[in-house]
């Protein structure tokens, strides 16, 4: 379902994609808050309280960033949080933040 | 003849064979007096069932163990179809136990899913992962019972052992938490579902009411090769975890859930009644 695919992406692109909609966001804050989270995209959008259909297109973004991981379980597609690759996009957002000016100005 | 012992208490042929010497050692909880009743602690990849119903302290003590596995360098794991993790952090920290500091080291992870993905990976490629990554020695499952839930009633064992088959296999010793309801009467009953004889050790924890108060009490009911204490052990769970405490030495009929003084106890109590009364008159 998701090609789980990353380009190279600067610090500013990274965090517009993490913070692209309040649904990403929700889901950010999931999966920080219980990085052990493996579940499925049904069982995902209801821990959030929302619908399948509506959270699939944000997962789908989180897994091409790479800050997601999916498998196939049985008949089932889980995702998890992929720990190395969450702390990598974190620093490269935190050192495009150093860079930034208050005003938005580098 | 007796094989000579060294002062680990490994004999000549274990110290040809340092591995198996080190298979003969102890899984320590890390609580004092429940390893002392446990004659060291668990056995080496053993499954132990603890068993209790809400509220009497399985997590805490499932967390406990864990915790002080790593503090023993043995890397554990906590799988909970029931909280999600942010709960369990919580919680832990309460009890002085950092356990997002020990994921950040790698020594410790807490896994949150469903019970019928666990059913459908058939827990292998599910745990694989993270298996690799942290090398874990001790497992805790939080728990059976909800596996119970999306199993027929007949499928449950088969269930039950293959996740078992699964860790042993990888010589992880696990704890598998059973929400028991009714541990009473004298069969001494754990699970409706025939799970008792596929694990090594059942612990057993028990709300007891004496004198018009809420005690809990820890038995150890059953520990495949190895002698344990038989005795009911009162516990309470303090601010550092899980303290047990003596015997419930003067009291009969605990698990059957009516407890009573011993006869010899009622009669103490009366001759201290009365010299105390000859003592006033």
């Amino acid at each position: 379902m998701f090609r789980g695919e990353q380009a190279e992406m600067s610090g500013s692109e990274i965090l517009s994609t993490l913070l692209g909609s309040e649904i990403r966001g929700d889901l950010l804050v999931l999966f920080h808050k219980n990085p052990g989270l493996i579940d499925t995209v049904d069982g995902v959008a209801r821990r959030i309280g929302r619908t399948t259909v509506t959270v699939i297109s944000e997962l789908r973004e989180l897994l091409e960033l790479g800050v997601l991981r999916q498998k196939r379980i049985g008949n089932s597609e889980i995702v998890f949080l992929d720990r190395a690759k969450d702390r990598d996009l974190l620093q490269s957002v935190a050192n495009h933040l150093k860079t930034v000016r208050i005003g938005g100005e580098k | 003849m007796t094989a000579a012992r060294s002062k680990t208490g490994a004999s000549g042929f274990d110290q040809l064979f340092p591995g198996k010497a080190e298979e003969n050692s102890r899984v320590k909880t890390g609580i004092v007096e429940l390893d002392e009743m446990l004659r060291g602690g668990f056995m080496p990849g053993d499954a132990v069932m603890l068993a209790g119903s809400a509220g009497t302290g399985k997590t805490t003590l499932a967390l406990q163990y864990l915790v002080n596995g790593v503090k023993l360098g043995e890397p554990g794991i906590y799988v909970t179809f029931e909280e999600l993790p942010d709960q369990i952090y919580r919680d832990a920290k309460n009890f002085g136990w950092d356990l997002r500091k020990m994921e950040e080291e790698d020594k410790f992870r807490v896994i949150c899913t469903s019970p019928s993905l666990m059913l459908e990976s058939g827990s292998d490629s599910l745990l694989d992962d993270v298996l690799h990554e942290i090398q874990p020695r001790r497992l805790v499952i939080d728990s059976l019972s909800h596996l119970e839930m999306f199993v027929k009633r007949d499928d449950m064992r088969i269930e039950a052992y293959r996740v078992i088959r699964y860790l042993k296999t990888r010589g992880i010793s696990s704890v598998l938490l059973w929400e028991s309801p009714q541990i009473s009467g004298g069969s001494f009953s754990v699970t409706d579902v025939g799970l008792s004889f596929l694990v090594d050790c059942i612990v057993a924890l028990k709300p007891v009411e004496i004198e018009s108060s809420m005690r809990k009490a820890l038995v150890i009911l059953k520990m495949r090769g190895s002698d344990h204490d038989k005795r009911l052990r009162e516990f309470e769970i303090t601010s550092a975890g899980i303290k047990i405490e003596s015997a419930f030495s003067n009291y009969e009929g605990i698990i059957s859930g009516s407890p009573r003084k011993v006869a010899s106890e009622k009669l103490m109590e009366m001759f201290r009644g009365a010299s105390e009364k000859q003592k006033k008159a």
